[in-house]
């Protein structure tokens, strides 16, 4: 690669690019960045956990995994953990089955399915607090467009988002409604990258077309079934911001997630030693998850045999 | 493009304004008066957006979300492409645990950074300040990992030719590798500015001086202080919302496209 019989100015150049100290130069600025905000922040979070603190109290007792059992045995942690999970289990089929379905249709290169693929995209790259106000009002109970439609077909007024029966149903749904596109935008891909030739020998051999989606469209879109599942459940476990705004966690604690518990504990309460332990039993779920993710994207995959 | 039947797609039109009929009429709310509103009536004034900005300085939290991740955007790229460049075409001691170590943070989760993060900053006096916005967004491990895919792409007999006319490192990098990698480094930039204009937990924490708040924080307190009073000023309140939107959307028509191959690219590769 670097020829030493080279000319001078080439030689110089061979000699600039083999000097040791190049590429760390290059990479300084990303890994120091990374170290103070993101490395060292795990320890200090996992150092803090064992602490008890308030933010201004001079002294930092250590407390051992006081932090973990007071967590473990609060009514408050096992609630987010329950609505957290609820949020994950039925969000995250609900958008890959819709996912799934809507983009077989999308798949075509025409111009109703650009127009379609366009409209589903747009929620997924705007900002959770204007989608989160935006749906505030269209669920209201007073002035909003949901009971306004309610109201035209003869039924009773729902109170949507004061509810604990329907809040987190509610939330479920702006949340679906928002990410659809990225997983359609992802199954669009996918599907387009299936061969052609799969599909016409399935239909010479007379396959119907539910029967060539579930036998053979369906197995080769398992790997992004796969890696949209994680992606999912990883944000399922993480929302936060539709939740601040719509709810704030309430009424009476039917729609706080983990991350609304952890910004209450840590940034209204000041409790840092409990903020943080929660933190870290949420960083050792995601990071297993996270693990797998990385596997799935690690696999190529390949349609052909 | 396929030729079709034009009733479909003015069917697929169709669906597509009624699926984004929230944030529609949300912007037709906007330009109401909320006298009408309230009393069922339509009366039209561009007087919310006025208001946004005479009395709720929606002005000052636009030209915050600008600067913010417009810098994130500039410093987050730069730092990004260096160390791509670094991974991609030098082999040095300790060059691929640093790879590693950049690559691991794509599993890191934001909220375990928080506490420590707003520490540090306290620590730093940078707590209500741009630069605290700024500084914790700049390292991003997807940019690093997602350019340096780009960079192995580019054929090495470029920056060969041009260490022969006697270039430096910085320069292939600046005259070679950005050139040709620029749809990339493009697709990466749209990523990261709209990720850094719609962040929200982070400048919720970092930041409590009214003229800081970025259009997120800005529209949130709006709207909790008018929930808090009672009757909610909806139009004025979507007319803020709108503020915030408006260039997403009106960005999102021009580089669709990118976000696109941004995404299926990180998903599929």
């Amino acid at each position: 690669m670097c020829d030493i019989a080279a000319r001078p100015p080439g030689r110089a150049a061979c000699l600039l690019m083999q000097s040791k100290f190049i590429p760390y130069l290059l990479v300084l600025p990303l890994i120091a960045f990374l170290a103070v905000f993101t490395y060292v922040p795990i320890g200090v979070s996992l150092y803090l956990s064992v602490h008890t603190w308030d933010f201004l109290s001079p002294d930092m007792p250590f407390v051992g995994l006081a932090n973990y059992a007071e967590l473990l045995s609060s009514y408050d942690f096992w609630n987010s953990l329950r609505v957290t999970t609820i949020f994950a289990v039925v969000s995250v089929p609900l958008r890959l089955g819709l996912a799934l379905a809507v983009a077989s249709y999308l798949s075509r290169q025409t111009a109703s399915a650009r127009i379609l693929r366009g409209a589903l995209f747009l929620p997924s790259v705007t900002s959770a607090v204007s989608i989160g106000v935006v749906f505030s009002w269209f669920f209201s109970t007073d002035y909003g467009f949901a009971n306004a439609l309610l109201h035209a077909i003869g039924l009773p007024k729902i109170a949507w988002m004061q509810d604990p029966g329907v809040s987190l149903g509610v939330l479920i749904a702006v949340n679906t409604w928002k990410q659809l596109g990225y997983d359609v935008v992802i199954y669009v891909a996918a599907l387009q990258a299936v061969p052609r030739e799969l599909y016409d020998a399935a239909a010479v051999d007379g396959g119907r077309r539910w029967h060539v989606f579930r036998r053979v469209t369906f197995p080769l879109v398992m790997p992004t079934t796969y890696f949209l599942l994680i992606v999912s459940v990883i944000d399922a476990f993480q929302v936060f911001t539709i939740v601040d705004v719509m709810t704030e966690g309430g009424p009476a604690g039917a729609t706080d997630v983990l991350v609304n518990m952890l910004y209450r504990v840590g940034f209204t309460l000041f409790n840092i030693g409990t903020g943080s332990a929660l933190a870290v039993l949420l960083f050792a779920f995601l990071i297993v998850l996270a693990l797998l993710k990385a596997r799935v994207i690690g696999q190529k995959v390949h349609y052909e045999a | 493009m396929k030729p079709e039947r034009p009733a479909l797609t003015i069917l697929a039109l169709a669906g597509g304004l009624l699926f984004l009929l929230p944030v529609l009429y949300s912007i037709w709310l906007s330009f109401q008066t909320a006298h009408a509103y309230y009393s069922g009536g339509l009366e039209f004034t561009v007087g919310n957006y006025g208001n946004a900005i005479g009395q709720f300085h929606f002005l000052r939290y636009l030209l915050n979300s600008l600067i913010v991740s417009g810098v994130v955007t500039v410093a987050g790229l730069s730092v990004a492409t260096a160390a791509a460049f670094a991974f991609a075409r030098f082999r040095f001691p300790g060059g691929n645990f640093l790879f590693a170590a950049t690559v691991a943070t794509l599993m890191i989760p934001s909220h375990i950074t928080l506490i420590p993060n707003y520490l540090t900053l306290a620590q730093a006096g940078l707590l209500d300040s741009y630069a605290g916005l700024i500084l914790p967004a700049v390292g991003n491990g997807f940019a690093a990992f997602f350019l340096r895919q780009y960079i192995r792409g580019i054929p090495r007999a470029l920056d060969e030719a041009a260490y022969m006319d006697g270039a430096t490192p910085l320069k292939v990098l600046w005259r070679v590798i950005v050139p040709i990698a620029r749809p990339a480094i493009l697709s990466m930039g749209l990523f990261i500015f709209l990720g850094e204009w719609n962040s929200y937990i982070w400048p919720l924490v970092a930041i409590n001086n009214d003229d800081l708040f970025t259009l997120q924080i800005g529209l949130t307190r709006l709207y909790k202080l008018n929930a808090g009073e009672g009757l909610i000023d909806w139009p004025l309140v979507m007319a803020a919302s709108t503020i915030s939107l408006l260039p997403v959307i009106a960005g999102f028509a021009l580089v669709e496209r990118h976000l696109v191959r941004g995404i299926t690219a990180g998903a599929l590769k």
